[in-house]
């Protein structure tokens, strides 16, 4: 599986990073920024930085920071602002931004790097409540490419003075997460070819894993989730995977739920959920 | 109000009829049982019989081949909780009623054997089967009573839950039947624990702690990790509820009886259905399953609610 889990420190990058770094000042936004990218360096990625923020964190930088202007003169270092990424990938949306990255991603590998590594201060949009759900799509959309091992990795900073709301609706899209104790209560990701739920879901995060899971891409025949990650499931969260089924459905499209506890299972025979919904039960449990 | 001449062998209810019957020993047990039964098959009417294992068998061995015919459930496996057995005989009647069959059942919840906090519960199931089918379609459920081997309690007790009394000899109405027992029942007082208790508060911010705190408590009871996940999930269900329907907040308590761990919640809400948690929920339903749920989980579960709050006590035997 994919590197996943929830981060007290700065994880060594790999080839498939998505990582949301809740931070609570310049001090610590900093010290990540540079971590993220160094990791990047090292790979033989270009970076790509994005909003204000991460690209004044650079200035005044240690090496191999030092010299940014030759960082960006040899194509190894791009910059643009919040306004500039808006005016390069069109409206805000999941589809203008996935086509602006995976061009970026195929233009940075055409020029001999191992991929694209992004870094981007979001916390303006995060903080919009019109504008958080799209980019909570954005996000988990972002991650199903990163996923395929396109070459994009990316690091999703947020500021730590966003609510504890906005912050969990943006930190659950995302394996690997710096945040603040028990934000996020559960995480949605991709892995391969198949969703994978890790964390706790009870009543009260059931509708943001509602949310999440309603906008989740399906590529072929149907989904796949895997529960091997999820600690604790509860009756409304266990509703929720169902009703998602059921909208699959209609859709014709199937779910396959893999390594679900034997409480999970049998939570579900006793609601009746399998009557609601066909879901192929696979993996572990007896 | 049931009247005698309601009463006569062979005819065919018009009501839900709800009928405790008094037996001494297993020949008075068959002499009871076996007329009920056959009378049953021969007016086509579909017979499912719950008894514990024992009677059971000896039932399904003096049925003969009229066996074939009965459908048995073993009681102590479906009324392992009683809080569960509702609803079995719902999904039962609703489903043989859809199909143009009368249904007469047989159930034994208070057998020979059962702890008094088990007890307690039949009991209230029993009351609470009265309301829960007198305004439904028409059926017979017999509910044999050893008296032979129950506390006295008990089988006084049956008296005042089912409106028609009967043995192997006759079958009247119970002139003790309480048609309106139940309120008092659903809002008695559980007994106290005689042990020390561990108790917190807990608010809507509180729901994953008391549920760790609840896990942490099973696991130091030497409950299986099964029986932890279980009270977990209860945990974070009756919390929930507490929150959401409850007042806002509410109080856990845990503490060791004999052979069993308590886990109680309680809050100022006031259940006004107690009939709460015995059906299954609708399938398009959006919630109203969590104590149902914790119903069909857990090994014994006490919802006890009146305009003063709720509490609700969930017992796991070790």
């Amino acid at each position: 599986m994919r590197a996943h889990g929830v981060l007290s420190g700065f994880p060594a990058a790999g080839t498939s990073d998505h990582v949301c770094w809740v931070y609570d000042d310049d001090a610590a936004f900093g010290a990540a920024v540079r971590e993220f990218l160094i990791g990047g360096l090292e790979r033989g990625e270009r970076l790509l930085c994005v909003g204000e923020r991460v690209i004044d964190s650079l200035r005044g930088q240690l090496p191999p920071f030092g010299d940014i202007d030759a960082l960006i003169a040899d194509g190894t270092l791009e910059t643009l602002t919040l306004a500039q990424a808006y005016e390069a990938a069109g409206p805000f949306g999941p589809a203008n931004l996935l086509g602006y990255y995976d061009s970026a991603t195929r233009r940075a590998l055409d020029a001999g790097f191992r991929g694209l590594r992004v870094i981007a201060e979001v916390t303006a949009l995060a903080a919009d409540p019109s504008v958080r759900p799209e980019l909570v799509r954005w996000e988990h959309v972002a991650d199903d490419y990163i996923a395929q091992g396109t070459g994009f990795t990316a690091m999703c900073a947020y500021s730590g003075e966003l609510t504890r709301e906005a912050l969990a609706d943006v930190a659950a899209v995302h394996p690997l997460v710096h945040g603040p104790d028990g934000v996020p209560s559960f995480r949605v990701f991709f892995d391969d070819d198949r969703l994978v739920l890790a964390g706790s879901v009870d009543t009260f995060g059931a509708d943001r894993l509602a949310r999440v899971l309603a906008t989740s891409p399906v590529a072929g025949d149907g989904a796949v989730l895997d529960l091997s990650l999820a600690e604790f499931v509860d009756v409304t969260a266990c509703r929720v995977l169902a009703q998602w089924a059921r909208d699959l459905q209609d859709r014709d499209l199937d779910v396959e739920v893999r390594n679900a506890s034997p409480l999970l299972r049998r939570m579900w025979r006793i609601l009746a959920l399998d009557e609601f919904v066909p879901v192929q039960f696979a993996g572990a449990a007896a | 109000m049931t009247v005698l001449h309601e009463l006569a062998p062979g005819r065919i209810p018009v009501r839900f009829e709800h009928e405790a019957l008094f037996y001494r020993g297993e020949d008075d047990f068959l002499a009871g049982l076996l007329p009920f039964v056959r009378e049953g098959l021969e007016l086509d009417d579909v017979v499912v019989v719950a008894e514990p294992r024992p009677r059971l068998e000896l039932l399904r061995d003096a049925l003969g081949d009229d066996a074939g015919a009965v459908q048995f459930l073993d009681m102590a496996e479906i009324g392992v909780n009683p809080a569960r057995i509702i609803g079995v005989w719902a999904t039962t009647l609703d489903e043989h009623t859809r199909a143009g069959r009368r249904l007469r059942g047989v159930g034994e919840p208070a057998f020979s054997g059962r702890r008094p906090a088990e007890f307690a519960e039949c009991e209230l199931h029993e009351l609470l089967l009265n309301r829960a089918f007198d305004d439904g379609p028409a059926w017979r459920l017999l509910c044999p009573y050893d008296e032979d081997r129950l506390p006295r309690a008990v089988t006084r007790g049956a008296l005042h839950t089912h409106p028609i009394r009967s043995t192997s000899a006759d079958r009247v109405p119970s002139s003790h039947y309480a048609a309106d027992g139940v309120a008092d029942a659903f809002a008695a007082t559980l007994p106290r624990p005689t042990d020390a208790v561990l108790s917190g508060v807990f608010g809507p911010d509180d729901i994953p702690a008391t549920r760790r705190t609840v896990a942490q408590y099973a696991r130091r009871c030497g409950l299986s990790e099964e029986q932890v996940e279980v009270l977990e999930l209860a945990a974070s269900e009756l919390a929930t509820n507490s929150i959401r329907h409850g007042g806002g907040s509410g109080t856990v308590a845990m503490w060791l009886e004999a052979g069993a761990a308590v886990v109680e919640f309680s809050d100022s809400g006031h259940v006004t259905d107690p009939l709460t948690g015995r059906f299954r929920p609708p399938l398009d339903s959006v919630g109203g399953r969590g104590v149902y749920l914790v119903n069909q989980l857990c090994d014994l579960v006490q919802l006890r609610s009146s305009a003063r709050g709720t509490s609700i006590r969930v017992i796991t035997w070790r």
